[in-house]
Parts: C-alpha cells; structure tokens; sequence
C-alpha cells in the first residue's frame, strides 16, 4: 500500500466514521409518569388552586376571573392546544425522533410528538438563531438545543400566551423556557424551568417523567368545535373581581388554609410551613375527591378504581 | 492482481468496521471487560478507578433547599386520610393506608415513618451536603434530622440492619466505554462520545425499614428498593439545581415502580437551615 493509497483509505475511513453528535439518544415512544399531580394533570385542576406556583398579583387577580365555562363557550378556545411547556407537564405520550443531516451525521433536531391536539415540536441542534423580536408566536415556540455534558438544554421562547395550570393561572407570551432533559436507563425526567416576567415573581421549576414504552401507539388528535351550552354570541364567561363564588372550595375540600391556596413565591418555601394558619373550616375526616388517581381511568371524583381492585370509600 | 485486491478491499472493510464502531460497539454489555481491565481489542490497562470524592464531576457539597412547586397538597400540609392520589398502590397498599392511626405510631415511637429514603428528598426542606471521607457522601436533612450516607466503595455488609435510610451504594454515571477509554477522545477515526461523559450520580438504596411514601400513611414495605439519579444544572440566572429523579419498587404496595423527581437550589450558606424532629401528623 503506497501513501497515496494509505492516505485515501485514511480518509474513506474517516469519512465513514460516524461522528456521533447526537450524545444521548432520547428518540422513542415514552409513557408519562403522572406519579406528581395526578388529579391536576389527569381529571384537571380545581377551581382556585394555584398552590406552589409563585404568581403574582395580577397573575391571581386574572386566574380568579377564570370561569370554566369559557372553553365550552368560546369556540376559539374549544381546540386551543397546550403549549409546549403546559403540554410537557400535562397530558403527555411522548414520541421523540431524531432527523440527522444524510452527508455530514451531525444531528440536525429532535422532534418531539404528542396526541394531546397532535402537538409537534421541533428542537433545533444545528445553531439555529432563535428568530427577531417580532417573528410570529406560536403554542410550540422556537426551541433550540445544546449539551451539557450527558444532559440536553433546550430553550424555547417566541410562546403564545397560554396557561401555567389549566384552572385560569395564565403564562405570558413574554415567557423564556429552559429544559434540561436527562435519561437515565429508561427513564426520562424533564426539568422546565418557566422565566415569565408578566405572571411570575421568580420562576417556576417542576420536572416530570416518562419510561420508555415501544410499544406505545399514539393516536392522531381529533377535536371538533360544538357548541356545548347555549350562549349569547360573542360572550366570554368570567367572574368580576370579588364576586367568583369558587375560590374557597379547594380549601375546604382539601383542608387547606385558603391563604395558602392563593400561591406566590412565599408559600413554596420550606419555611411557610409552620406559619400556615389553621383552616377555614374544619377538614374533611376523610378524602374525599380523587383519592386515588394515577391514571386517568382510576381518577374517579368520588373514591378510587384501580381498575374495580379496591373497595368503595368508606365515607361514601 | 485479483488476490491483492480482494485482500486491499477486505482491510477496507475492517477499516470500516472498526472506524465506524461495528466492531466495537456491539458487543453486549456482559461480554465487556470489567473496571479496570483493557479491552484485548485495546492495548494497556485502565486506569485504576477514582476514590468518589476525587473523581466527582459535580459539586453537589452545600446547602440546598427545596422549593416546593409540585405536589403541594400532598408536601407542604398532611394529606387527609386515604388520599392516595398520583402513588400507584396496590389494593393491599389501599387497605393498610385506610388504617393509618397517626397516635399509634407515636405511641410506638414511630414518627419518622414517613422520613425513610423512599420519602425523605420530597419532605419540605434543606438539605447539607459535604463529604465524610473520600468516598462516603453525607446528606442531612432539617426535616426530620435524618442523615443519609452514599458509599462509593462497596456493598451493604451482610448483616447491615434494615433503617429508615437503609444502605446506599453510589457511583457517578460512567460512560458506556469507561472512563479512561481512549476512543472517548479519538475522533474522527473513532466514533465521538462526549455527550455520555457522565455527571450524574446514581445511588441504589436496600436494607430499608417499612415506612411511609407520604405523612398521611401511604406504605412502602421492607422489600423496597431505590434507585436515584442526581443531576446538576445551572439556571440561565445562575442559580445552581440539582434533579433527583426517585424510582421506588416495591412489588408489594406498587403497582409499577413510582417515579418522582425533586429539584433543589443551592444556598450561599445555612439560611433557613432549621433542624426539626419527625412528626407523624
């Protein structure tokens, strides 16, 4: 073998090797864990609860008109998906595929599917720019990704307004979503870190997480617009300042103090904890209302399923 | 003429094989040479492995508190009898928390049942976290005032007792290759694998006492095991997180292995740090 002949196998071979920028490979069918929240993430939240989330005033103040008979009334919201980062805490079957650029293998995005109104996202891992200032906003946003290490970061801004719980507590479309995605054997955990300065005193930081389910078959998303109530065209259902007869029944349900039920940024901390006041009423003896919910089928209102395996509720 | 080029396509081939990883990538996982020991494929040894202190590739040591944004019903206040909400139980789990009498176990002595390791990083608090000695990682909590220990270097002894923080093994995440192997940083002939540089710790956790999974008497059994992964990032304001994602198995209360992950922001010091006994209501 001359150099020259040594040289062109050198560089075949090169070019055959596969730089594997793709460093995790996150791709696959993932199944959500809703072992965290399962009555807010599955059935839906309550009406009032905006427990652990660190609003502020005006972020209460809008959340307390909420009336859920918007999204019944008012077409326009009837199909309104989640956005990405609502989506990735709410309801969430995840597929994840990777497109990789044919000539160099270098990873050019993950793109992520979920059926909840067929949401698609792309995660942008070739240096895109996010786009100007004035670009359109969209439920998915503008996501990029870099590594860190076994870890990926993906930011995602250009949001529409959307909602950090589905009970009325609004995001903005101001909103920057940081995620820090790891796998670990087959489990996937998801932090999102959610920096809006409209809604929020400092920002909101859950994690969520999947197991890695092949066999998963996701299904397309249908929505059809019906009007579900009778109402007056054009009408917006809500609640005036002061006057939404709701808001103290998480508390008493639950029996919880109905300060603590209001959020922001002083009640997540440790040291709320023992400055909680009593609660309004006296609690319920027993739970009442989606006692056992990991699954949306044993998320019965009153007592739990597990599938017929348990006993009724005693109280009931 | 015809011999010398099959011969020259052939050692192609095996270029190929090699370069792109074919070859040495397939081999499953049990047919690997142990820690330590260099591949016959590879020449010389690898390098002795790191007491856990030296090799960390994250600082976890410090003060850490956990702001509580998830699960709040069921973290900040005690859940109401029978709320067993998002913890997938077992029929049997359902009967034994029906029975939760919170006076029992204080009459028993019994207060920190719901502070064992299954439980305890989704207990509202602080933690400290330093390092014992060069491959023990100690974490203590105010909550409570428990105190878990991640052993770098072994296995429970035989006769280790079951306790409410049982036995923790530890090791950083080690890249599929092993740390040391050569092709992590041979590029391009060899594949590149900078992305499974492991940071991330990983703990698993036996010889654990019957306890709680939450306040309100949602059990885990004797049989539990844990397995942890921790994982470190930083904030686009700078702030230092740290992720533990929990799986608990017990094939006896569960009905699939219960996930949780907890995240926790660093302190520049001991604010609010306020060591608390266990309670049981």
């Amino acid at each position: 073998m001359n150099a020259k002949t040594t040289i062109s196998v050198l560089t075949l071979a090169a070019s055959l090797s596969v730089p594997l920028l793709a460093q995790i490979d996150f791709t696959g069918e993932w199944a959500p864990a809703y072992h965290e929240d399962g009555p807010e993430r599955l059935p839906g939240p309550e009406l009032g609860d905006y427990m652990g989330i660190p609003i502020n005033d005006n972020a209460r103040q809008q959340a307390d008109s909420y009336d859920a008979d918007r999204i019944s009334v008012v077409t326009e919201y009837q199909c309104r998906p989640h956005s990405s980062d609502y989506g990735m805490r709410g309801l969430g079957d995840l597929r994840v595929t990777r497109e990789m650029n044919p000539a160099t293998q270098e990873l050019v995005a993950f793109h992520t599917y979920m059926p909840a109104w067929g949401s698609e996202r792309t995660i942008w891992m070739d240096g895109h720019p996010h786009p100007g200032l004035y670009a359109p906003h969209t439920w998915q946003g503008f996501s990029t990704g870099v590594w860190d290490g076994n870890m990926l970061v993906v930011t995602t801004t250009h949001l529409k307004a959307n909602y950090l719980r589905r009970n009325g507590v609004a995001s903005s479309d101001k909103r920057t979503v940081t995620e820090y995605w790891t796998r670990h054997r087959n489990y996937l955990t998801v932090v999102e870190y959610v920096d809006d300065p409209v809604m929020l005193t400092e920002p909101l930081v859950r994690s969520q997480n999947w197991t890695l389910d092949p066999g998963q078959e996701t299904h397309p998303a249908l929505c059809e617009y019906v009007p579900e109530v009778p109402h007056e065209s054009g009408a917006v259902p809500n609640h005036l300042p002061g006057t939404n007869p709701f808001l103290h029944e998480v508390a008493n349900w639950y029996g919880i103090p109905y300060e603590a039920t209001r959020g922001g940024a002083k009640t997540i901390y440790p040291e709320y904890k023992p400055t909680m006041s009593k609660p309004d009423n006296p609690p319920p003896a027993h739970c009442e209302r989606f006692c056992v919910c990991s699954v949306l089928l044993d998320c019965n209102l009153h007592g739990g399923a597990l599938g017929g395996a348990l006993p009724p509720n005693p109280q009931k | 003429m015809k011999r010398s080029s099959a011969k020259r396509q052939m050692g192609l081939c095996m270029l190929w094989l090699c370069s792109s990883g074919l070859l040495l990538e397939q081999a499953p996982l049990a047919a690997q040479p142990p820690a330590g020991v260099r591949s016959p494929l590879l020449p010389g040894p690898l390098p002795t492995p790191r007491p856990g202190k030296a090799a960390a590739p994250v600082d976890f040591t410090g003060y850490w508190v956990s702001p509580v944004m998830e699960d709040w019903r069921w973290r900040m206040v005690t859940p109401l009898k029978g709320d067993f909400a998002s913890v997938p139980i077992t029929a049997e789990a359902y009967r034994v928390g029906q029975a939760w009498d919170p006076a029992k176990d204080e009459a028993s002595g019994l207060q920190c049942k719901s502070y064992g390791a299954p439980a305890i990083m989704r207990v509202p608090g602080r933690l400290h976290i330093t390092w014992l000695d060069d491959n023990t990682l100690k974490i203590e909590t105010d909550a409570g005032k428990q105190t878990r220990f991640f052993h770098f270097d072994g296995q429970a002894p035989a006769d280790e007792p079951p306790t409410w923080q049982g036995y923790s093994a530890a090791n950083w995440e080690r890249p599929v290759r092993g740390e040391g192997d050569p092709r992590n940083d041979f590029p391009p002939i060899f594949s590149n694998r900078t992305g499974t540089r492991g940071k991330s710790l990983e703990v698993a956790t036996t010889h654990l006492r019957a306890g709680y999974l939450r306040k309100n008497g949602v059990p885990y059994s004797e049989n539990t095991t844990l397995e942890e992964f921790y994982d470190y990032h930083k904030a686009p304001n700078n702030d230092e997180w740290f992720t533990v994602t929990t799986v608990v198995h017990d094939p006896k209360y569960l009905n699939v292995p219960f996930i949780t992950s907890t995240d926790f922001k660093k302190q520049t010091g001991a604010t609010g740090w306020n060591p608390t006994p266990c309670t049981a209501r």
